[in-house]
């Protein structure tokens, strides 16, 4: 009997899955992950546009902080992630796409910087061009850490994220350790508030920081120079930086340290979406979209400046403006977006 | 006053009239002239861009001004609760930790009247917080530095106003919907701004505790002033009590259950913000459940989690067991009058 009620049970949902099928374009549904810090923000709403519009499935978005959303996504409840801070999570990404939960989809910015930053007034008086510079007491005073007397404070990365751990040890390569704490901001919505904060009172500040970003076509941050990027120094230094990361910052070593390489932002699937074949073309389309940084800090700038926060009007912005998108999907999808446009 | 009662109606209807107009004038988006309005009734589909209060670059003006003008009144505030944060916790962490697990079961004993139940029970949980890992001793340390300074701070603002809305019923209806909005706001409204004003760190923290966790003290000084009998009150009036022995010689001590309850209820919910404050890098034992949830880390955020549970436990029974040696005592002196 039971056996029977499951098997009919089974072809009533084989029968509902067909059904489905059958009217597939009209009945898909895309589950996009996104994130609390803007530049993911335009990825997704451009990507979530186009779905939309181009291959009229129902998107649903979920916004959330970096480990909430990246687990959801590796428990297949979001299918698709346009921006992914690969390096940051490298360990949980690699095994998650070493499990087959998710498949990798290529990069969607093809270069972003990220490294120490000094705010220009400052960098400026006292000549501050690379982090050798920044190791004297006297400089060190001027970014006075509070809550370490003696030490300036360099605002880092996030504890938990790969670049806290590589500025720890690169502070300790360059001899920054002396004279700075690596503080770690707790959110990338705090660090932000800290550099902001810093500007509207017109005070010295020091920090980690990348790009493409929002804040940074509004503050004027210069970069610190640091050794060139060296790949036999930088797999050196992320041996240590692993070592450390499983064992404590007691697990130290000497080591070299170079510039952060050039971080390749990557796109993400859920294997379940990406192996449905109802999903290929969108799976094809994601696959192609990549955008340069110079578009991406464009399309951010009028994000945060003009559209007040639209996620929408942005997205429309960027497809009004530019054309270089009509080269990741088929004709027909575009004229479709371009009629919705 | 009263003869101006029946207009209050029309007055607000002037400012909800006027705010609109402000709306309608100030939008980008509104359409060419006002006759389009009723020409066209499309705008009552959907909700019309042009009826959008400009609530949000007024705040923004507004916060860029206090950062700008009263920078250096907030520094000096910053300064101030930094030296105190820094002292306190520079000083616990320095000494040897068998003295300070001493200090607080000692602490606990005589708080609570020297019941060995209580003592054991904290001590105990003392014992595990640096048992659970080593490094969760110092920053369980500076996680309790943030909440006592807060509480503190929400002693001495909270106590008097508490007794000025028992008092004053004009100044209790309008601090209620004061109180409710810090209740309820959440709570990286006033975090991330309170970055801005005091940069990363402790004093951003201690300012959250503070509006988060001062209203239920206030709540329950009024309450409990309130709550005292009319016929003592009246009894201390006929021996000649002036207003201000009557506070602080009647009032007071018989409402100093409720207020420990208030105390109590403060604690816990500065608690609960220090752990949320490490979003905005506060350091303590927060920032390891963080970590934990960063790295999707399970065990490590739970065990971090007990942590702070068991911290929990150990102010809640030092004030718990304190507030109830308060009630027997006036209840011991009200027997006594009768």
């Amino acid at each position: 009997m039971k056996f029977l009620k499951k098997l009919i049970l089974s072809f009533v949902f084989a029968g509902v899955m067909a059904l489905g099928s059958t009217s597939a374009n009209a009945a898909c549904k895309v589950h996009l992950g996104d994130f609390d810090w803007d530049s993911a923000n335009v990825h997704t709403a451009i990507v979530g546009f186009i779905i939309k519009n181009g291959y009229g499935c129902e998107v649903e978005v979920t916004k959330g902080s970096t480990s909430p959303i990246m687990a959801a996504h590796y428990d297949g409840q979001l299918d698709v992630i346009t921006e992914v801070w690969r390096d940051n999570i490298v360990q949980m990404h690699e095994e998650a796409v070493a499990k087959g939960q998710i498949i990798e989809l290529g990069v969607n910015t093809p270069s972003s910087t990220q490294g120490f930053y000094v705010d220009k007034a400052t960098s400026d008086k006292y000549g501050l061009k690379s982090v050798e510079d920044m190791k004297k007491p006297e400089i060190a005073k001027l970014f006075a850490d509070p809550e370490a007397p003696g030490k300036g404070r360099m605002t880092s990365c996030i504890s938990g994220w790969t670049c806290y751990t590589i500025n720890l040890v690169k502070h300790k390569v360059y001899g920054l350790d002396e004279f700075y704490t690596n503080f770690d901001p707790g959110s990338g919505g705090a660090l932000d508030a800290a550099i902001a904060g810093a500007f509207k009172k017109g005070k010295p500040v020091f920090s980690y920081y990348w790009t493409p970003t929002g804040l940074m076509g509004k503050v004027d941050l210069v970069q610190l120079k640091e050794p060139a990027y060296d790949n036999a120094c930088w797999t050196e230094m992320m041996a240590v930086v692993e070592k450390i990361k499983a064992d404590g910052p007691d697990a130290y070593t000497d080591t070299c340290a170079s510039a952060y390489v050039d971080m390749a932002l990557t796109k993400s699937a859920t294997t379940k979406f990406a192996n449905d074949p109802a999903n290929k073309p969108i799976i094809d389309f994601v696959k192609q979209y990549s955008l340069p940084t110079a578009e991406v800090n464009k399309s951010l700038a009028f994000y945060i400046d003009e559209s007040g926060g639209d996620m929408e009007a942005t997205a429309k912005n960027y497809l009004k403006s530019s054309d270089s998108w009509t080269k990741w999907v088929p004709a027909d999808v575009a004229k479709k977006v371009k009629a919705a446009l | 006053m009263g003869k101006y009662k029946k207009y209050i109606n029309l007055v607000y209807l002037a400012i909800f009239v006027g705010m609109v107009v402000i709306a309608y004038t100030t939008s980008k988006y509104r359409p060419e002239s006002v006759l389009v309005l009723f020409t066209d009734p499309s705008w009552l589909g959907d909700w019309p861009k042009w009826l959008d209060f400009p609530l949000m670059p007024f705040l923004n003006k507004w916060f860029d001004i206090l950062i700008v003008k009263y920078g250096i009144m907030f520094e000096g505030i910053n300064f101030f609760l930094l030296g105190l944060y820094g002292k306190m916790k520079n000083f616990l962490v320095g000494l040897p930790w068998p003295i300070v697990m001493i200090s607080v079961i000692l602490l606990a004993y005589f708080a609570s009247g020297r019941q060995t139940g209580t003592t054991i029970m904290v001590a105990f949980c003392v014992f595990f917080l640096g048992f659970l890992s080593p490094r969760y001793w110092d920053k369980c340390i500076m996680t309790t530095t943030i909440v006592v300074i807060g509480m503190l701070l929400c002693l001495v603002i909270g106590i008097p106003i508490g007794i000025m809305m028992a008092r004053n019923k004009k100044v209790r209806n309008a601090l209620l919907p004061i109180l409710d909005l810090m209740q309820t706001i959440p709570s990286f409204c006033y975090l991330i701004p309170g970055i801005l004003l005091f940069g990363l760190g402790a004093v951003p923290a201690i300012f959250a505790i503070f509006v988060y966790a001062v209203p239920p003290l206030i709540r329950l000084t009024d309450l409990g002033i309130r709550l005292v009998d009319k016929e003592v009150i009246e009894a201390a009036e006929a021996f000649g009590a002036s207003k201000k022995q009557k506070l602080l010689g009647v009032q007071l001590p018989l409402a100093l259950p409720n207020i420990m309850q208030g105390i109590n209820q403060c604690t816990m919910m500065a608690l609960a913000m220090v752990v949320i404050a490490s979003m905005i890098g506060t350091r303590g034992i927060g920032d390891e459940v963080l970590l934990g949830l960063q790295q999707l880390n399970v065990g490590m955020a739970t065990e971090a989690g007990i942590a702070i549970v068991l911290l929990a436990i150990i102010f809640d029974r030092i004030t718990q067991s304190y507030g109830e040696r308060m009630q027997e005592r006036v209840h011991h002196t009200k027997e006594k009058k009768k």
